[in-house]
């Protein structure tokens, strides 16, 4: 019946059409957008702009040492927030639960930090880095809190380190803990009776049963992580030099200071995306494995 | 499928009219939105919109008040209703503004910009009006005009703030130990050793915004182009990929002489807590212009301090002031109000009501219609001129000063080698010319 | 029984460590926001002396609280509003029709969700500036829906599988169209998903930073995280009035969490979990 076929595409089309309609102009058209200028040597302001093929990824991958230095800072970056972002989450959520009383007022104090935006909280912290640390540095005598801790190339990278953690373990830890609510209890009394101390039951009860949860608070942190730029932004503007320069930022900078090559940036942020797309499918993959498995 | 098509209508509306809004006199865009522009009919009464750009916000109050004389003005004397619409967002992202703005053909008639480093790219794009034969051109100081004049001697901008700088010191930390400003870098570095010897920190370092450590450049590529040889045709060649900065090597001898002896954690300092800084007497020299004078005077109104040029070697000649001119105003190439953004133009330089605008606005003097006492640093520095100890801001790229900050930065934080820097210089030159060809 | 108290000890000291190191930025914030210059660079630990509100007022009326909040809230609730508008309707019609249109378009939203918003910033730029929505409070909302749609469609499609057919079938009995079905008969069945989108996107656009920044020109449109952003630049060695702003921004934020808390929480693990 093919009018039925027809008037089915049509409520189809009626229904997904104001989403779709904004969807394409503001997400799809840019994104394909983007991948047509990174063949170009557009520069953002000239009319007119040629067609160069591969030029832009090749000269940003073989000659471009602050784009490269800028994706191994990331990649860094990337790498120390999944681990320690998960274990804080983790460690705090196993805490919190087996609490009784305070487990409430746990759970507010961690969410707190999340709910300020990225940017205001470096701001916060570039309070305490530069003016508080240091007196009470002074005050106290703790001289290893007296640190150029967002000037100095060597501990930037710390701070930047905390204050994403400040911000974003808080998410996490809502997840874990909603994983670890849906452990029953009777599973892991049954283990400790079996002899099993605290640690065997997390590892062998527990663990098994958040699989689901580990996957998705890594994939999250993978995902944010490699689209960090507001901490940085906030906190060390990408300084001293580029020596804290992450993707994100080298593309803002390529795009909209600098020389405004738009269709180099371009080029940037479709390598950006491909790398993110990698990263997420082995991550997937993998961890989906595991989850079958266990 | 009533409900639904009257939801669909609105949110159709809903957009079709946020595109409008911001869409006002629809100034050169081509048919997108058929109804939306406002084009005024061509049979009534002239009235004119004229949107201006300019990206400083801590001076609006001045524009408005200029603007408002104008379009009274404007009124008397031709019968135009000018309605001006002036945009000011924050410096730090004016220039992204605007280049969106004229890329996607919608300039605004008049706008800011900033004449060394925008004027040629911006030329070259095609984007400024030909103001050579406008009457403020006459009024224009000798000393001015080059920096708002292309290579093929057109003049394209109005220059509104002019600098000429080298670097502050304290007139009273100078006075107190019997210095004077040295005239070779042997003589700075003996400065630099009276200071130490005394307990003076002899520089503040601020180099956390990269804009700071960046003023190095201009200064010693100035000085070095202006005095040896070699570098005469410097920029020439460095914009047909032929030079390289690693000839400029000489520049880091006053360089390191400055981070030797500066002030702590220079990369958590700004430009506002070094002015404070300054102010309190922290040090005795910063490299900064006198740009920020009204900020370290109002942390400290008693502050005496003076301009000087900045020794690279020890050339005494090659210790000059730099003479440059920043915020220009140009008048868009596709601009529909062309007659009136001329008039505001020549309106600015006024012979009556041009000083008071400039005083207040604090700019130096321009053009031959300005009367008005100059500050204190301005004189020292004009001493520099007058004894032919000047020249023109040499025409470096701002991409390329953009990474100078970066580099120097990093070189300060121990990240880069000098060859490395040079290195970085060279290929932010490169790219350049790549982009502008 | 010993070993369990001493772990237990352990357990309590190291949550509260965590609770100080969490709590310390946003204490200090608030603590040397009533202090005046002075008082603070004598020591910002202590409680200050005397209340020196003004740091408020200054702050209020430098950041523009009242129309920064408006615009913020404007966006928020229009994107909103929006998001949970298309995406609902698409999300249901995805998930109850079979074929492969449906599972194309799906599969194009689903597949937008891995796009970094860095990889289309510039071009998304140029098209806002080309439809002339740029600069404008309306324009950037009508973004937000743009981008936000895909993951609420996601998150729609997978809770109306777990509505019964049935419903629908025996309200399009009773004569109702299918419009009428959804909004009347379907839609109120929403709500708890409706909820959770409301509040991810509502972190989302109002703490947002980067797409406003590059969307708003005129200062009189700006969100309270870019008045905020801009007061930072240009005051920024006057940290009581900066740590004021901090924490007059920081208040919206703070309230809806207190009154929200338990939906909020939820509304993140379950957008995990159905993620």
């Amino acid at each position: 019946m093919p009018t039925k076929a027809y008037k089915t595409y049509l409520s189809l089309l009626a229904f997904t059409a104001p989403a779709l309609i904004l969807y394409a102009i503001f997400l799809l058209v840019p994104t394909i957008g983007g991948m047509y200028y990174s063949f170009t040597d557009w520069n953002g302001l000239n009319r007119s702009y040629d067609f160069i093929g591969l030029g832009n990824f090749v000269e940003a991958l073989t000659d471009d040492p602050d784009f490269v230095n800028s994706l191994w800072f990331t990649l860094k970056y990337v790498l120390f927030m999944i681990v320690l972002q998960n274990a804080i989450a983790l460690v705090l959520a196993v805490f919190i639960e087996s609490r009784k009383k305070s487990k409430g007022f746990f759970r507010t104090i961690f969410f707190m930090p999340n709910m300020i935006s990225t940017i205001i909280s470096a701001f916060m912290w570039t309070f305490v880095f530069t003016q508080v640390l240091p007196q009470i540095a002074e005050k106290t005598s703790m001289l290893f809190l007296d640190q150029s801790w967002i000037g100095d190339p060597k501990y930037s990278f710390v701070s930047i380190l905390i204050v994403s953690l400040w911000n974003g373990v808080g998410y996490m830890m809502i997840i874990y803990l909603a994983a670890l609510q849906g452990v029953p209890q009777s599973l892991k009394e049954a283990a400790i009776i079996d002899g099993a101390n605290a640690f065997q039951t997390f590892r062998s009860v527990t663990m098994p049963m958040i699989t689901h949860a580990i996957t998705i608070c890594f994939f999250l942190t993978l995902n944010g992580a490699f689209k960090v730029f507001e901490v940085v932004f906030g906190l060390t503007g990408g300084g001293p030099g580029r020596s804290t320069q992450v993707i994100t930022m080298n593309i803002y900078e390529e795009a909209f200071s600098n020389n405004f090559r738009y269709g180099y940036a371009s080029a940037k942020s479709v390598i950006l995306f491909v790398i993110i797309l990698i990263f997420t499918l082995v991550q997937i993959t993998v961890m989906k494995r595991k989850e079958v498995e266990a | 499928m009533k409900m639904w098509t009257g939801v669909l209508t609105t949110v159709m509306a809903a957009s079709l009219l946020a595109g409008c809004a911001s869409n006002n006199t629809g100034n050169g865009n081509a048919a997108n939105t058929g109804n939306a522009g406002g084009d005024s009919g061509s049979g009534e009464a002239k009235s004119v919109t004229l949107k201006m750009f300019v990206a400083q916000p801590r001076l609006k109050e001045h524009y408005d008040k200029y603007i408002a004389q104008f379009t009274a003005k404007e009124k008397a004397e031709k019968n135009i209703d000018v309605t001006v619409q002036i945009e000011m967002p924050p410096a730090d992202n004016a220039a992204q503004i605007l280049k969106t703005r004229l890329a996607s053909n919608d300039a605004p008639d008049i706008f800011a910009l900033h004449a060394i480093n925008d004027i040629p790219s911006y030329y070259k794009a095609g984007y400024l009006e030909d103001l050579s034969d406008q009457p403020f051109v006459g009024k224009l100081l000798d000393s001015v005009k080059p920096a708002v004049t292309t290579t093929d001697g057109k003049v394209v901008a109005l220059p509104l703030e002019t600098l000429s700088w080298g670097y502050l010191y304290n007139k009273k930390m100078f006075a107190d130990l019997s210095l004077t400003p040295p005239t070779t870098l042997t003589e700075m570095k003996a400065v630099v050793d009276k200071l130490n010897a005394n307990n003076i920190t002899p520089f503040l370092l601020s180099y956390k915004e990269s804009w700071i450590p960046q003023l190095f450049l201009p200064l010693a590529a100035g000085a070095l182009i202006n005095t040896e040889d070699a570098e005469k045709d410097f920029i020439t060649r460095m914009s047909n990929d032929e030079g390289s900065f690693s000839e400029m090597k000489s520049m880091f001898d006053v360089i390191d002489l400055v981070n030797a002896n500066g002030t702590d954690k220079a990369l958590e300092v700004g430009g506002d807590d070094g002015a404070a800084a300054f102010a309190a007497g922290k040090a005795a020299m910063w490299l900064q212009g006198p740009w920020y004078a009204e900020t370290i005077l109002k942390s400290n109104p008693d502050l005496d301090f003076g301009v000087a040029a900045l020794p690279i070697n020890d050339n005494a000649n090659a210790t000059m002031i730099n003479l440059s001119a920043s915020t220009s105003l140009a008048v868009s190439k596709t601009s529909k109000n062309k007659e009136v953004a001329l008039d505001f133009l020549n309106y600015v330089l006024d012979d009556t009501d041009s000083n008071a605008f400039f005083q207040a606005l604090k700019f130096n003097p321009i053009a031959t219609v300005h009367t008005f006492d100059s500050y204190p640093w301005v004189n020292d520095a004009t001493e520099y001129v007058k004894a032919g100890k000047s020249y023109q801001d040499p025409a470096i790229p701002q991409a390329v000063k953009d990474e100078v900050g970066k580099d120097l930065q990093s070189y300060y934080a121990g990240q880069m080698s000098q060859d490395e820097v040079f290195k970085a210089l060279d290929k932010a030159w490169k790219s350049f010319n790549k982009v502008n060809k | 029984m010993r070993n369990r108290s001493i772990s237990s000890l352990l357990i309590t000291l190291v949550l509260a460590i965590g609770a100080v190191v969490a709590v310390f930025p946003i204490y200090m914030a608030v603590v040397n926001s009533v202090k005046t210059q002075g008082e603070m660079f004598e020591s910002f630990i202590s409680l200050p002396t005397a209340f020196h509100w003004e740091n408020y007022s200054d702050a209020f009326t430098k950041i523009n609280m009242l129309n920064s909040s408006w615009n913020s809230a404007v966006i928020s609730i229009l994107g909103i509003g929006g998001i949970v508008f298309c995406a609902s309707l698409a999300g249901y019609k995805l998930s109850r029709t079979g074929g492969k249109l449906s599972g194309f378009i799906f599969f194009l939203f689903i597949a937008s969700m891995l796009v970094p918003f860095h990889s289309i910033m510039i071009p998304l730029n140029r098209m806002a500036n080309a439809l002339h929505v740029q600069g404008s409070t309306y324009g950037l909302a009508l973004i937000y829906i743009g981008l936000g749609v895909n993951m609420a469609v996601f998150l729609y499609h997978g809770f109306v599988k777990s509505i019964p057919r049935e419903l629908e079938e025996s309200a399009q009995m009773d004569g109702c169209n299918q419009f009428q079905t959804f909004f009347l008969i379907i839609f109120p069945l929403l709500v708890p998903i409706t909820v959770t989108i409301a509040i991810l996107d509502f972190l989302w656009i109002w703490n947002d930073f980067l797409l406003p920044l590059l969307m708003l020109t005129d200062v009189n449109k700006y969100t309270l995280i870019l008045s905020t952003n801009m007061l930072f630049g240009e005051y920024n060695k006057e940290w009581s009035l900066i740590l004021a702003s901090l924490v007059l921004t920081a208040i919206p934020v703070v309230l809806i969490y207190a009154f929200f808390q338990r939906f909020i929480m939820h509304g993140i693990a379950e957008g995990a979990v159905k993620g």
